[in-house]
């Protein structure tokens, strides 16, 4: 799938729990909600994203990759 | 006319606690203190005669036909307006009575025909049975005295005729007007003998304010205002009642028939939520379910290139099923899917889903409450346990503060809007939030308190502010905060709203509000003692949708304002079943009653009860779908009853993803954009054609019958059983009961629902199950239904769709009164009288600057696309705003749109778009994309 | 020296001449190097002498009238500024024989005072009432009322005292007084000489009624053909203002009462209390059913006190002195005095204030000597176009609501209306028809269209050939059964009465025997 389009979602989803004062609360959170609403394939294909490391492009924010490392 | 069965009591009911009890011809009857003479008379059975008073309506007192005698008192009272009173001794019949009411009688009957051959309601009119009923058989008064006889007739409306000549002048219709629907439209003009109704100052009924709700219509006691169709067709031999199928308001209608044929609708008078009350599109526009447009007969092709083939139901349905297995063998179980209709029955979505879920083996099942109210649902479950609105619509008549935000309720949700006006003559106060000077904000005896024009896309600043207002100023009700709520989030939140980058002096700028407006709405609101939340898409459809909807309970928690009647936090919802095809288990990742399909125990209910095993991971989002088909891994859809082509985001790309499939059944009752596509078209039922139930806004399940046979032969819950059977999974009822039986026997809120019971009350709010058997008007009474309510951390984002010198305007939408959606319905009846085109709406200003004429033609491009419409020069609008409709397939709207979505479900943000409005010499031309030739590439 | 000459600015005298008499006697002044100061009073009610010039002597006024402008040199010649004798000379104005005989009461200041000077007002006696009202209870003011016997003047003629004290006693965030101005009675004026004449004893009357009964606001209802009113109103309502007789703080004493006067639109039955209620919050004035009566529900739904001009400008008085003090006048349940206006067909129309129980022949031939036009007296209209006509041998009733209503007439607003021979009252029953289907709110059956089948009627009736007649006057009886007993208010209540006195009194003039009207 376009991985833009899926690194934006995560993304959008990031930005809303960074807000947490608690980054662990933060990841659980947006790792939570990965597992609940993203189909397989389409987290397949951000967690192969979020592997090729922080810098690969185009960019997850950081809270996100750590979280979607957790859902491997 | 009433609705042909129906009682009139003659007043409206009074509650009170306090019973008094009275003589009525000797029978003794007990009332509810604050009930006339005349409504206790006919609960004791005894029909006294009157023509200008109905229980829809208060008091009027002008008729004279209801004089009783009441003992030790002088004169002769009016029943209507005289209130019972204890011990009180009422004689409703005597020879003086007797004659009083032939003689009034006589009196109208000197200026109407008294021949009830001359009655175009047949004699069935009060009038006439009014006259027989007193006995008048001729009349005295010469027949060359003055009379209306020669007045002309008003057929301007295109539904409904008006003939002066038959009008007694009893202003049912007025106060109808006034009092339902609160449009004031109609006038008594003239005095004496000279006063005629008027609509408007001499105007005809198609020139005037009035927003053809029907209410005059059916409230007329004469043959003066009459729906064209019972003159068309005359008058009703018996009615059905069923539900409205536009809004989620889901109004109980009467469908009134004379043999096969639907004479009219009339709004059901015994019914929840409307209490008789109608709007145009369920009182009149129902045409289109007979429109020649409609399909009757199944239809196949290969290529979507090909002219469509006319076949049977067993050879469509074989080739859809076939193309399915075929499918789903080549690319895998996750390649096929399906997508649900808030248009739909709650059974025929179940069966859809369970269809996808039993028979497909993936949960790629969704619904196009995603492109709407799908905010809704995340943010109000994850923050308090139930994603519903938590009132019943009566609610509102209990609120002191009522916020509109995001929401235009005059024009979508109008019978709502009728009874959320009352209250508001009655003094309640009102907080408008829009970026769009809405009606609401000011009109006959309303006035918002504080009108909030936001900047589009500004929602949670604004909100956050408003909380920020409460808790800095102390206006926080700890109590209930301490007895509610996580104590440990609220400190959290608490921590986070007070910041000042969320006092309404920062947000200022953003919003666009000025700071002691958000403040002075603020305490308003928090004042209250009851202030209730009503909201539309303008709150869900953004990229912070969600985050908006969990602002809002934040800001109701943190007042104290949900749990009782008058308060809470209630979605208009744009459809008829959006609440329905949701609670019933169309989202990708739930089963019914919002149960995760990870669940292992509510999956292993549904294998027992289906009889397979069942996926346990999420499946596809409409959105993702088209990703995925566009990616090659989605190759085979289901649509019933939505037209994606049209109403999703970014058209372009729709389109390109549906062009990318082997197989799409559409399963319709037109041929639409989406159809284009299609390799299979099932011809549907429209809600006059099936049995059913629909869910409404406020949770109510209400009963859908047939009152019509299919037109193409099938019901669509029939067809749905037929292609699973087709496909290899057994489904078999033999009635949609069955259907909700076992809906109920899997679903704990609607554990207690059943036709039976639907019969018996009429309809239910769910939950209904054993702790709650009559269902649950106001949830989150005493506590919440997740436990302790959530506050959450509701950080203002921006929108990435910004404004930029190439495209400097805010693109927002909305609809109007007499269109409905894309307009499906709307447009093949003849409420395109009122609403023929979308519109571009733009503030004179912006207009200036562009030399923009009122009327002239604008090409309004985006980042995704560019359409033509026309312009209409408005100070509706805000500088640097502009708006339009979506109802016309033409104007394309959505292909402007762009497929930023709110962050938690996906639902797309139609409500900002950064565009640039110029003049044009170009025409508008069918802007949804057409389908490219490229139709044997996709079967490769 | 100056000379003070009074000339009334009221504008039944200015349509008789009285700003043209005023104009020429302050040329004539300058052009003779005589100082005259002017000043424009309200009307003494004696229309008939009309201009009346009064000159301010040392101890007296004297009148002259009615005077023309084409009279003025010859005044001056007769040195009237002194006093000197004229063939227009009425001597002492208080002394005219008209006046002096009656219990000017409510009118005690009318056409003495000048209507825009407060001070005038108050070097009248003015404001005393108010002055006591601010040191009782408002139960205390409302028994001086209720003890006055004072009933509703407008012609309904219900006790005022009652309904204060209804308005009292119902518990209200906003309570109303309403002036009901919508004088529209034919040949009645008594609303409008106080309004031109002594705008302020209104004022006062309002503002004891507020004090009384907790109201905080106020409208005087005026009818659009009275715009003379609504300048002295407009005037007067300013100047109390800043003398703080009106507003948030009345005398200091931190009461509030704030008044505004509203401009009807020509409709007679907007001076019906409901409808008026209706017009004045902005709607199409059309009745409403009582109960609720408005002195619990009125305005906008609040307790409202509804009185008319001259109930409201009999308080002060009534305050002032105590409602004993005011008993003492009149007859039987009919207390105090009543200002009749005389008029049609008679030799000194004018304004008679005198106690009730004076008898119609007393009003009509010792104050009105007889008809204007010589011929004999035929009938007489009492109480406005909804009143009984009653013939020359019913002269002898009292004015009293009881002995009237008995007599199947009422006292109304007070206006009487004289006819000589020559009127026919079959014309005149179809008259009251025609008024009431003219001025129908169009709200019930039987007054929208009872009030033109009436019409219809009368005019057969009068053409009908003997075997026709009789089903023809049971079906206008039956109508005016109807109508009195089922309209929804007094107009297509009460219409039945003149049109049933006129048939009883006088069924010659419908073709009918002498003795078959009964």
């Amino acid at each position: 799938m376009d991985i833009h389009r899926l690194v934006k979602m995560a993304n959008d989803i990031g930005s809303f729990y960074e807000a947490l004062p608690d980054r662990s609360e933060a990841i659980s959170s947006i790792a939570t909600h990965l597992k609940n609403f993203w189909e397989p394939r389409m987290r397949r294909e951000i967690i192969e994203h979020a592997r090729q490391g922080a810098e690969a492009t185009p960019r997850l924010k950081e809270l996100v990759r750590e979280a979607i490392l957790t859902l491997e | 006319m009433l609705a042909i069965d129906d009682k009139d009591l003659g007043t409206p009911e009074r509650k009170s606690d306090k019973l008094i009890s009275l003589e009525v011809d000797g029978r003794t009857v007990e009332v509810p203190e604050g009930t006339s003479v005349m409504r206790a008379a006919a609960l004791a059975d005894i029909w006294i005669p009157k023509l200008c008073a109905s229980d829809l309506l208060e008091a009027f007192g002008s008729c004279r036909l209801c004089l009783v005698e009441i003992e030790g008192r002088n004169g002769l009272p009016a029943s209507c307006t005289t209130l019972a009173e204890p011990g009180m001794r009422v004689r409703t019949q005597s020879q003086r009575l007797t004659k009083l009411r032939r003689n009034v009688m006589e009196l109208y009957m000197s200026d109407h025909p008294l021949d009830p051959f001359e009655c175009k309601a047949g004699g069935k009119c009060e009038l006439h049975k009014m006259a027989q009923a007193v006995g008048l058989d001729h009349v005295r008064y010469s027949s060359s005295g003055r009379n209306h006889l020669t007045l002309p007739v008003d057929n301007s409306n295109p539904y409904f005729t008006f003939d002066p000549t038959r009008c007694i002048l009893c202003s049912r219709c007025i106060r109808a007007c006034d009092e339902r629907q609160g449009t004031y439209a109609l006038t008594i003009d003239g005095r004496g003998f000279n006063s005629v109704i008027s609509p408007g100052q001499h105007q005809h009924y198609s020139e005037s304010e009035c927003v053809s709700c029907g209410a005059c219509v059916q409230l007329c006691p004469t043959d003066a205002l009459m729906e064209k169709s019972v003159l068309e067709t005359g008058p009703a031999e018996r009615a059905v009642i069923t539900t409205c199928g536009y809004c989620g308001v889901g109004c109980s209608f009467k469908a009134e028939l004379r043999g096969d044929q639907v004479v009219r609708m009339v709004p059901n008078k015994n019914g929840l939520p409307n209490f008789g009350h109608s709007c145009v599109k369920g009182r009149f526009a129902w045409g289109y379910a007979t429109h020649p447009d409609r399909v009757r007969t199944p239809m196949i092709r290969k290529r979507i290139s090909d002219p469509w083939q006319e076949v049977s139901w067993e050879e469509a349905l074989r080739y859809a099923a076939s193309e399915l297995k075929r499918v789903q063998a080549k690319y895998g179980r996750g390649s096929i899917g399906g997508i649900t209709s808030s248009r739909c029955t709650n059974e025929e979505a179940y069966l859809v889903q369970k269809l996808v879920r039993a028979g497909f083996g993936n949960n790629n099942v969704d619904t196009c409450a995603r492109v709407c109210h799908s905010p809704t649902g995340y943010g109000l479950k994850a923050a308090l346990g139930t994603p519903a609105g938590t009132q019943d619509f009566d609610s509102v008549r209990a609120s002191d503060v009522i916020m509109v935000i995001g929401a235009n309720p005059t024009e979508g949700h109008p019978v709502f809007a009728s009874i959320m006006k009352r209250r508001l003559r009655e003094g309640a106060h009102l907080i408008v939030v829009d970026p769009r000077r809405i009606e609401l904000v000011r009109m006959p005896h309303v006035e918002a308190d504080y009108f909030l024009q936001l900047k589009p896309g500004t929602n949670v600043a604004l909100l956050n502010a408003m909380s920020h207002v409460v808790v800095t100023e102390g206006l926080a009700k700890e109590d209930f905060i301490r007895e509610r709520c996580d104590v440990r989030e609220y400190e959290m939140w608490r921590e986070f709203i007070v910041q000042k980058r969320n006092s309404p002096e920062s947000v200022e700028q953003t919003t666009g509000v000025p700071a002691e407006s958000i403040r002075g709405a603020a305490r308003l609101y928090a004042k209250g003692p009851n202030s209730a939340i009503y909201y539309g898409l303008g709150v869900t459809e953004h990229s912070q949708g969600t985050t908006a909807v969990l602002a809002m309970v934040n800001l109701a928690m943190v007042t104290g304002n949900l749990g009782r009647a008058g308060v809470g936090i209630n979605p208009l919802r744009g459809q008829n079943n959006v609440q329905g095809s949701n609670d019933v288990g169309s989202f990708p990742h739930e089963y019914t009653g919002y149960r995760h399909v990870s669940d292992p125990q509510v999956r292993a209910a549904f294998e027992r009860e289906w009889g397979v095993k069942l996926d346990p991971e999420p499946g596809l989002r409409i959105p993702n779908m088209f990703d995925a088909a566009l990616d090659g891994s989605f190759k085979g859809l289901y649509v019933e009853g939505e037209d994606i082509a049209q109403s999703d985001p970014n058209s372009q790309h729709v389109a390109e993803a549906l062009a990318a499939m082997e197989i799409v059944i559409v399963h319709d009752i037109f041929l639409n954009e989406t159809s284009k596509y299609a390799h299979v078209f099932l011809p549907g039922s429209s809600f006059l054609e099936k049995d059913g139930t629909f869910t409404n806004a406020e949770r109510r399940i209400s009963r859908v019958r047939k009152v019509l046979p299919p037109l193409a032969g099938m019901e669509d819950w029939e067809v749905t059983c037929a292609l699973a059977r087709a496909f290899g999974y057994p489904m078999n009822y033999s009635h949609p009961s069955e259907i909700m039986d076992e809906l109920a026997r899997l679903t704990p809120i609607f554990a207690g629902v059943s036709y039976g019971k639907l019969e018996r009350l009429g309809s239910v709010q769910w939950p209904c199950n054993d702790d709650a058997p009559d269902g649950t008007a106001v949830m989150h009474v005493g506590q919440f239904v997740r436990g302790k309510g959530r506050f959450m951390l509701t950080e203002y984002i921006p929108t990435e769709e910004r404004t930029s010198p190439r495209y400097p305007l805010i693109l927002t939408t909305g609809r109007v009164l007499t269109q409905y959606n894309v307009g499906t319905q709307t447009r093949r009846t003849k409420n395109v009288t009122w609403y023929a085109e979308d519109r571009l709406e733009i503030h004179p200003h912006d207009a200036e600057q562009r030399g923009i004429r009122d009327n002239d033609w604008v090409e309004v491009s985006s980042r995704a696309g560019s359409i033509v419409l026309r312009a209409e020069i408005t100070d509706r609008m805000q500088p640097g705003v502009v708006y339009t409709t979506f109802h016309y397939p033409e104007t394309g709207a959505n292909v402007v749109t762009t497929e930023n979505s709110d962050w938690a479900t996906n639902c797309p943000e139609y409500k900002v778009t950064a565009v640039q409005v110029l003049p044009t010499t170009r025409r508008p031309e069918r802007r949804v994309p057409e389908p490219a030739h490229h139709a044997e590439m996709s079967h490769q | 020296m100056t000379v003070r000459v009074y000339i009334p600015r009221d504008s039944g005298a200015r349509s008789l001449g009285a700003d043209t008499v005023a104009r020429a006697i302050e040329l004539e002044a300058k052009k003779r190097g005589e100082q005259v100061s002017l000043v424009r009073t309200g009307s003494r009610g004696l229309y008939w002498l009309e201009p009346m010039v009064e000159v301010e002597l040392s101890d007296r006024r004297v009148a002259y009238g009615p005077v023309n402008v084409t009279d003025i040199p010859a005044l001056f010649d007769a040195d009237f500024l002194n006093g000197g004798n004229h063939r227009l000379a009425l001597g002492r104005a208080d002394e005219i024989p008209y006046l002096k005989s009656q219990e000017r009461l409510t009118f005690s200041r009318v056409g003495i005072v000048d209507p825009y000077s407060l001070p005038d007002y108050i070097s009248h006696g003015g404001y005393r009432g108010l002055e006591r009202a601010l040191a009782l209870s408002p139960e205390q003011i409302v028994e001086e009322v209720v003890v006055s016997g004072l009933r509703g003047r407008g012609g309904a003629g219900f006790p005022a005292g009652i309904k204060w004290r209804t308005t009292l006693q119902t518990s209200a965030s906003q309570k109303y007084i309403v002036a009901n101005a919508d004088e529209g009675d034919s040949g009645t004026f008594a609303d409008r000489m106080i309004m031109e004449g002594d705008p302020f004893l209104l004022i006062e009357g309002m503002t004891i009624a507020a004090i009384a009964t907790g109201a905080t606001e106020g409208f005087i209802y005026l009818r659009s053909e009275y715009p003379d009113a609504l300048h002295t109103l407009q005037a007067a309502i300013n100047a109390a203002v800043s003398a703080g007789y009106l507003g948030d703080n009345i005398l200091g004493t931190g009461r509030r009462f704030l008044l505004e006067v509203r401009m009807g639109a020509g409709a007679y039955i907007c001076g019906e209390e409901t409808a008026m209620l209706e017009s004045l919050e902005g709607k199409r004035g059309m009745v409403r059913f009582k109960p609720p009566v408005p002195a619990i529900a009125g305005l906008f739904g609040r307790p409202t006190v509804i009185n008319n001009v001259v109930t409201l400008a009999s308080v002060p008085l009534i305050v002032e002195r105590g409602g004993a003090f005011y008993k003492e006048y009149g007859v039987g349940r009919s207390r105090g005095t009543i200002p009749i206006q005389l008029a049609g067909n008679v030799k000194r129309p004018g304004l008679i204030e005198k106690p009730f129980g004076i008898t119609l022949r007393e009003i009509i031939y010792d104050y009105g000597g007889g008809t204007a036009s010589g011929r004999p007296l035929r009938a007489v209209q009492v109480g406005g176009p909804l009143g009984a006509y009653f013939p020359e041998s019913l002269l002898d009733q009292p004015i009293d609501y009881e002995a009237l209503a008995a007599q199947g007439g009422l006292v109304g607003h007070g206006g009487i209306v004289v006819f000589d021979e020559s009127v026919n009252l079959a014309r005149q029953a179809r008259y009251a028809m025609e008024f009431c289907a003219l001025e129908s709110c169009g709200k019930c059956t039987p007054c929208r269209i009872g009030s033109t089948r009436g019409m219809e009627i009368i005019d057969e009736i009068v053409v009908a050939r003997d075997g026709e007649k009789a089903s023809r006057l049971e079906l206008l009886r039956d109508l005016c059964d109807t109508m009195s007993a089922g309209s929804l208010c007094a107009l297509g209540g009460l219409t039945p009465l003149p049109v049933m006195s006129a048939l009883r009194h006088f069924p010659q003039d419908f073709g009918l025997p002498p003795s078959s009207g009964g």
